[in-house]
């Protein structure tokens, strides 16, 4: 197990590395540079170029930054902020996001349980029809698409919910409040794919032989679905959280232009589009660590909770 | 003690001799020969799917989408990049429907009931009167109904589905653009198949150390933050249709390759592909003659439902900025367009809308036909 | 029948399920009835989708969603079984009656503890404390011959081999004590070297704890070994009912004879051929008017196709449902090859079969 979980780790650190190779040289072959300004005279140009390193070569640059992440001092930002101390930025914005995507994760992981859940019981009655109709809108209509509607109708013309997020500093109810069209708007997407699949999952276990042998052994119908079929049927689902999570991460980029949210969207948008080298080489090591990081957590869950799971048990048996 | 049923039947029943005779049977009794010619797997699958209510309501309005991209854009009055900048912003107006009172080129504006006078060419009606305080001073304000068209000087013309801030066709503008997402999620979709379905069949044929380097790329690339690749991809490369194609491309495989790896382990050990390589069957014989028919059904299905989440992910691209280049329009551009004017004009979201929902649903449903029908355990059904 | 109603522990009655289906109702199960007595082993004989599954599952109250009992009663103890509701039903399971499935990996929860799926029931009803659970799981299996137990009862179904499982879930059934044990197809999914032992050990436990069991099968050898009494069934009837020796030795319905004939045995030789029932059974949706089996009937009589056969007393255990059995049909002989097998056996006695 610890030698599965070391050798994981190293496979990240590699990952990481080669992602952050990959983007660094990407990012460097767009034509341009943070300096590249009209408005900025040539002396001063070189003169910060220099600062930054930006006139040595590409792989000393490389060098320099990941001497910058191994010591947890990712330098400031060149344009979008200029002079702040990049760790200040993320301290402020990525809460913010993180905290939409948490929110948006605890309404759809209960509530996609539940349609699921209530879908595969009462299959092909009226509420398995009415929430199979319901999924289907979620997943047809683009997220940003049901956002903009709902800032439309429930926001604009019934003023149910302030039109943009609060610019209120705080965490108070006003932020909160502000942001329950953004997070129901995240959430959405991941109740219908939560939903469609435990239904498939569930009405599959619920025909298993097991669940009749739990019947017969003489446990009540609640019983049994609940320690049988629902068990089983969330371990497949368990997978999906990661890739649900990480689409949020991504998707919640547009939700925020929308809502006006001073999240991590606009300034990981500005960084790419002006060259703020540091800030993209670490919101880009930040994302890609974190996807990894999500991936190992869900794949050592597994091995906890399904028995049949042996952890580094080679991956081409399956 | 063995009650029947029919026992009211047996009584009442009068026994001829006949009954007792033995049954001449016309024919002998044999084994049922099957019934209807053999079915080849795909004609069958077509056949069951043509059965498939759902899927083909879907067919239809797919290809009602796609005919409407392909001639639509002619049928307006205007040519996609046409501009009257002087007409921007008007609701819909279609002939005939404008008599039933929708898609009749009316607006309500908020206007000050002292200045109504000023309004009074195009005034229609009145839909409420209110009191608007503004500092020291309350003005009564009224919400009326205008016509739109008229109020620009155009009363002639008829824009479908109305115009943008810029004054061009939204009709036009839409079916061009539909043609694009389409062609460009179409094209993305064909390379991530290809890519997709021979990675991930040699990945699973070979096996062992193969497999796990293969693996292990895969899981590099999907590591990736997509967003920002696509992002760096398109600016290093511009705008241009082809690199956004490459933007979807970079990673959008690795499904289809994860899911084609997957089929060919489940077949790779069966017995036909066994005794087909006893006889002597080529590895590439092997993999693309005996392995791949039986493996690609469910990534087939995956096609479906890949191009409406591509035309997404072109769209989100839009809205950050990063659409196909103007004046081209794609749904994506169009529904970022009419995000900005979404508290005005409402209509300028509904239509792309309506159109990428559409198509998504009519591609899911079809997947879910698909899928129905590639399924060989329903073979016959 | 001999028996009075009081040793009677099950008696059905003009049983009749139908499956909802998209293209109509398949008639699953019609008007069959039987009774089982204390301590006794019914073995219920027929090809699939004769109906022989059905009919104990709607015994055990597990028809599947789209099936409805159409008509019919089944008495078990002073119940009917078919008007209780499932929270009643949920009492008797596991305690009073329990049931070993055909393949013993799917009916086991692959990610729950052996030890705890035999005992959950038990712990769940309060009939035992959770503290005393592993103590009575190891006695249970001990009880199916489970080696190791202390080990084993920590380990999950995917640790165990084909037969321990089926041995796992025969343990599971008897951890209520019930009364009634039915086993459908417990012997079929496993390989041929495991059977044996598995029936040896429904025979053991049914005589230690004095069991009554309805044992499903599709293979007339097994029957002989187990039973004292068989139904034959064919398209949702019982065609034949009657004591093991009576069905084997002086079977009456030609169905059975072809059943009979279609069993190879050890004396068979290479001269002589094993018959096999021509066709193939009718379609469910619409049961033929008269004899379900008159189409592949070699003896069918014109009335076949007219009316359907009641059952006819042969003695006072032993009925079967053919035309050929009224004083007025043409008298007619079970194939040779039978007879000339059955005069074998008989030298031999009933367990001479299918070995």
């Amino acid at each position: 197990m610890l030698k599965y979980v070391l050798q994981r780790v190293l496979f990240m650190l590699v990952a990481l590395f080669l992602v952050s190779l990959f983007t660094f040289f990407l990012i460097n072959s767009v034509p341009g540079g943070p300096f590249e300004n009209p408005a900025i005279r040539p002396e001063v140009r070189l003169a910060m170029e220099r600062r930054f390193h930006l006139d040595q070569p590409l792989i000393v640059q490389f060098g320099h930054f990941l001497r910058g992440i191994v010591t947890f001092d990712f330098g400031i930002s060149l344009i979008v902020q200029p002079s702040r101390d990049i760790t200040d930025i993320l301290m402020e914005r990525f809460p913010i996001t993180i905290v939409l995507n948490l929110l948006s994760n605890f309404i759809l992981v209960p509530v996609g349980f539940f349609l699921g859940s209530l879908a595969a019981l009462k299959r092909n009655r009226f509420g398995d029809h009415a929430i199979s109709a319901l999924v289907v809108v979620f997943i047809s209509v683009p997220g940003f698409v049901l956002a903009s509607l709902m800032q439309y109708f429930l926001a604009f013309r019934l003023g149910w919910f302030p039109l943009v997020f609060s610019t209120s500093q705080n965490w108070d109810w006003d932020r909160f409040y502000s942001m329950i069209l953004p997070v129901l708007a995240l959430s959405f997407g991941g109740i219908a794919f939560i939903t469609r699949f435990l239904r498939g999952e569930l009405t599959e276990t619920l025909n298993s032989d097991y669940m009749l042998l739990a019947k017969t052994k003489g446990l009540r119908t609640g019983q049994a679905i609940f320690r049988h079929a629902l068990r089983n049927s969330l371990i497949p689902v368990m997978g999906m959280l990661v890739g649900i999570f990480v689409g949020i991460l991504g998707g919640s980029i547009v939700v925020e232009e929308i809502f006006a949210i001073p999240g991590m969207g606009r300034i990981m948008i500005n960084a790419l589009l002006s060259h703020d080298y540091p800030l993209v080489m670490t919101t880009t090591v930040m994302y890609t660590a974190i996807a990894l990081v999500a991936r190992l957590l869900i794949d050592l869950s597994y091995s906890i909770v399904d028995p049949r799971v042996v952890v580094g048990g080679g991956k081409s048996a399956s | 003690m063995h009650h029947n049923n029919n026992a009211e039947l047996i009584k009442n029943y009068t026994f001829t001799e006949d009954d007792f005779k033995f049954h001449e049977k016309s024919d002998v009794i044999a084994d049922v020969a099957p019934e209807n010619p053999p079915v080849g797997f795909f004609k069958d699958a077509m056949i069951r799917f043509s059965k498939n209510k759902a899927s083909m309501v879907a067919l239809f309005m797919l290809v009602f989408i796609i005919v409407m991209a392909i001639f639509g854009p002619m049928m307006g009055d205007f040519h996609f990049r046409e501009q009257n900048v002087q007409w921007d912003r008007l609701p819909p107006r279609i002939p005939f429907l404008e008599n039933l009172g929708i898609f009749d080129g009316t607006s309500t504006v908020t206007v000050q009931v002292a200045n109504m006078p000023n309004w009074e060419h195009v005034y229609i009606e009145t839909v409420r009167t209110f009191y608007q305080t503004a500092g020291a001073r309350t003005v009564a304000m009224a919400e009326i109904r205008i016509d739109a068209y008229a109020n620009v000087g155009a009363e002639d013309i008829y824009f479908w589905f109305g115009s943008d801030m810029l004054g061009r066709d939204l009709w036009t503008r839409l079916w061009r653009g539909a043609r694009v997402s389409l062609m460009m999620a179409a094209i993305a979709v064909l390379i991530n198949l290809t890519i997709g379905v021979i990675y991930g069949a040699v990945a699973a044929y070979y096996g062992k150390k193969t497999d796990l380097i293969m693996l292990n790329i895969m899981e590099i690339f999907s590591a990736v933050p997509t967003l920002i690749v696509v992002i760096l991809i398109a600016t290093r490369l511009g705008t241009s249709m082809w690199s956004l194609i490459g933007a979807l491309t970079f990673s959008g495989w690795i499904g289809m390759a994860n899911m084609m790896r997957a089929q060919f382990y489940r077949h790779k050990g069966q017995e036909y592909v066994m005794a087909a390589r006893i006889m002597g069957a080529s590895d590439k014989r092997l993999i693309f003659r005996y392995i791949l028919p039986n493996a690609i059904g469910p990534t087939i299905t995956q096609v479906a439902v890949a191009i409406p989440v591509f035309m997404m992910t072109e769209a989100f691209l839009s809205y950050l900025g990063l659409g196909i280049q103007a004046p081209e329009p794609s749904v994506g551009v169009l529904l970022s367009q009419g995000q900005e004017m979404l508290l005005t004009n409402p209509h300028a979201v509904f239509f792309p809308a309506l159109v990428i929902s559409l198509l998504m649903l009519s591609f899911q449903m079809m997947s879910n036909g698909l899928r129905d029908a590639f399924d060989p355990t329903l073979r016959g059904h | 029948m001999t028996m009075t109603m009081t040793d009677n522990i099950l008696q059905v009655k003009n049983l009749s399920v139908e499956f909802k289906t998209f293209t109509g109702n398949v008639k699953a199960v019609r008007d069959v009835s039987f009774d089982l007595a204390r301590g006794e082993t019914l073995a219920i004989v027929g090809e699939s989708g004769s109906g022989k599954s059905v009919t104990s599952k709607a015994i055990m109250g597990i028809l599947q969603q789209n099936a409805t009992i159409s008509q019919g009663k089944i008495s078990y103890s002073d119940m009917d079984l078919t008007k209780i509701s499932q929270k009643q039903f949920s009492n008797i399971r596991g305690s009073r009656m329990a049931m070993v499935f055909q393949d013993p990996l799917s009916a086991l929860n692959p990610v729950m503890k052996i030890g705890k799926q035999i005992t959950e029931s038990l712990v769940l009803s309060g009939k035992i404390s959770k503290k005393d659970a592993p103590e009575k799981a190891m006695e249970l299996m001990r009880a199916v011959a489970i080696p190791e137990p202390e080990k084993r009862y920590n380990q999950y179904p995917f640790q165990f081999s084909g037969g321990m499982r089926q041995r796992i879930v025969i343990a599971c059934a008897l951890a209520g004590d019930p009364e009634l044990l039915i086993c459908d197809e417990p012997t079929t999914a496993l390989d041929v070297s495991v059977q044996s032992q598995i029936l040896e050990l429904i025979k053991d436990l049914q005589k230690e704890r004095n069991l009554s069991v309805i044992f499903i099968t599709h293979d007339m050898g097994v029957v002989a070994g187990i039973a004292n009494r068989m139904a034959v069934m064919y398209a949702g009837k019982i065609v034949e009912i009657g004591n093991v020796d009576e069905v084997f030795y002086n079977p009456q319905h030609p169905y059975t004879w072809n059943l009979l004939a279609a069993m190879p045995d050890m004396d068979t030789g290479s001269d002589e051929k094993l018959l096999s029932i021509p066709g193939t059974p009718p379609n469910m949706l619409h049961p033929p008017v008269g004899d379900a089996f008159a189409a592949r009937n070699k003896f069918a009589l014109n009335i076949d196709n007219r009316l359907e056969p009641p059952m006819f007393k042969i003695s006072d255990t032993h009925y079967a449902a053919t035309w050929l059995l009224h004083p007025d049909a043409p008298k007619v002989e079970m194939p040779e090859v039978l007879q000339k097998r059955l005069e074998r056996q008989k030298a031999k006695g009933v367990d001479g079969f299918g070995k």
